[in-house]
């Protein structure tokens, strides 16, 4: 040890440097020895030279010290994050878990715990959306293409010119009603007055494109 | 302090003895522990190797106390006390669990058995008594050097320390070379050996020894000023 060192056997500078070496070694095996990776005849040295140096002792508590905060910044971290998150950080490198210890000294927002609610509103919002998408797409109201035309009659037993509702201009397609059926529903007025004579769903119809002049 | 050594039977899971020193144990098989070496010289009566085991733990063992009793006073005094009990009984300590769930269960005995004794005394603090029941679980929240918020010793001045030298020592691993941060980062955060670790590093055993000194004495000389300041033992 640096202590039973003879200091008439040696001259003062090659004393420093032994007491300096020796002070360094002690100090690196004390460290190994918090980590447990100390052989049992240095950690009986160790013992005795940190019982007999306060600087040890010191050095000892701050080693551990240094590990529980190290320790307990990456457990407050990955506290802090969504599993999602979390599931991702795992597959980093080491290089990163020790930059998380850093981003944790942030201060914690006091609605972190939400998150799920937030992704749950976001999941409702998208299906409210795609729902009415769906419902537009059924009723026929994209009119996309070669959708269905609503057609308009303006005259019994007449062709009629209807508008194309996606484009809102007039096309060229017109329906042929079946004037008997026509006559049939005058007659009986099943749907009261001129409504009477208005496309139904019932009604069978038929729409076709006349050519472009 | 007077230890009723009666009353322990079952404060370590039976381990604990009734002897006033410790005697080492017939069959000593420890677990894989960072503390072995040093349980087994204070087996062997080394006082100054358990006063290490003391100095490692006593911060732990206080804020976990922290979480079960509310009085500062008797923080202290039952940490001394689980102390104490853990001196006289390490000759029974056989090392098949880690020497600090040991430990841990010889101060959450020792913190019911104070709890129990209030409730015998008419002049008691009824907050004392909560939540003695909840603290059996020695990978909890009181585990954190952070969070002994719960305890009537923390004050504001203390969490601002505590959150201080926390920053500290995430700038001072920022600021360490980058072989000197990765391997303090695989010893201290993932736990693994030196020898894993020159394996990993690609390096020899002493230079991952080295490399783990130089970058905690690197820290520590960042905090180092932070503790000397700070004048309250329980940050």
């Amino acid at each position: 040890m640096d202590r039973v060192i003879s200091k008439s056997s040696l001259s003062g500078e090659t004393m420093d440097e032994l007491v300096m070496n020796q002070t360094v070694v002690n100090f690196e095996a004390l460290s190994a020895l918090a980590d447990g990776e100390l052989g049992a005849p240095e950690t009986a040295t160790v013992v005795q030279a940190t019982a007999q140096d306060a600087s040890l002792r010191a050095a000892w508590q701050h080693y551990h010290l240094i590990g529980d905060v190290l320790r307990s910044s990456v457990r407050d971290t990955r506290a802090a994050l969504p599993a999602v998150a979390l599931a991702s950080l795992s597959a980093q490198s080491v290089g990163l878990s020790a930059g998380l210890s850093v981003a944790m000294a942030q201060p914690e927002a006091a609605n972190d715990s939400v998150w799920r609610w937030k992704l749950v509103a976001g999941f409702a919002a998208v299906a409210a959306v795609g729902s009415i998408v769906w419902s537009l797409a059924g009723s026929g109201l994209t009119g996309i293409g070669a959708g269905p035309v609503v057609a308009r009659s303006t005259q019994p037993n007449a062709a009629v010119v209807s508008a194309d509702i996606s484009t809102g201009q007039p096309t060229e397609q017109v329906m042929i009603r079946d004037p008997r059926l026509d006559e049939l529903l005058a007659a009986h007025k099943q749907f009261g007055g001129a409504s009477a004579l208005q496309p139904a769903g019932f009604l069978r119809n038929a729409t076709f494109q006349t050519p472009q002049r | 302090m007077a230890i009723e050594t009666a009353s322990l039977g079952d404060a370590a899971g039976g381990e604990l003895g009734t002897g006033s020193a410790p005697a080492a144990a017939d069959a000593f098989v420890p677990v894989q522990d960072a503390d072995s070496a040093l349980v087994a010289l204070a087996r062997g009566g080394d006082k100054r190797a358990f006063d290490m085991l003391v100095i490692k733990y006593q911060r732990r063992i206080e804020r976990l106390l922290g979480r079960m009793v509310r009085d500062t006073d008797s923080i202290q005094d039952i940490t001394q006390e689980a102390f104490i009990r853990a001196w006289r009984a390490i000759g029974n300590f056989r090392g098949d669990a880690q020497f600090y769930t040991w430990l841990y269960r010889i101060a959450v005995n020792s913190a019911k058995k104070h709890l129990m004794d209030l409730k015998r005394n008419p002049v008691i603090n009824e907050s004392s008594l909560r939540s003695v029941h909840d603290e059996d679980d020695e990978t909890s929240y009181a585990d954190h050097p952070l969070n002994n918020q719960r305890a009537t010793s923390e004050t504001p001045e203390t969490a601002y320390a505590a959150k201080e030298i926390a920053q500290a020592v995430n700038a001072a691993m920022d600021a360490l070379p980058e072989e000197l941060r990765q391997a303090i980062t695989l010893r201290e955060i993932e736990g693994l050996s030196y020898e894993e670790i020159s394996t990993m590093m690609d390096c020899p055993i002493g230079t991952v020894r080295s490399r783990i000194f130089r970058a905690r004495e690197a820290i520590s000389a960042r905090i180092k000023p932070m503790l000397d300041k700070q004048t309250a033992k329980r940050w």
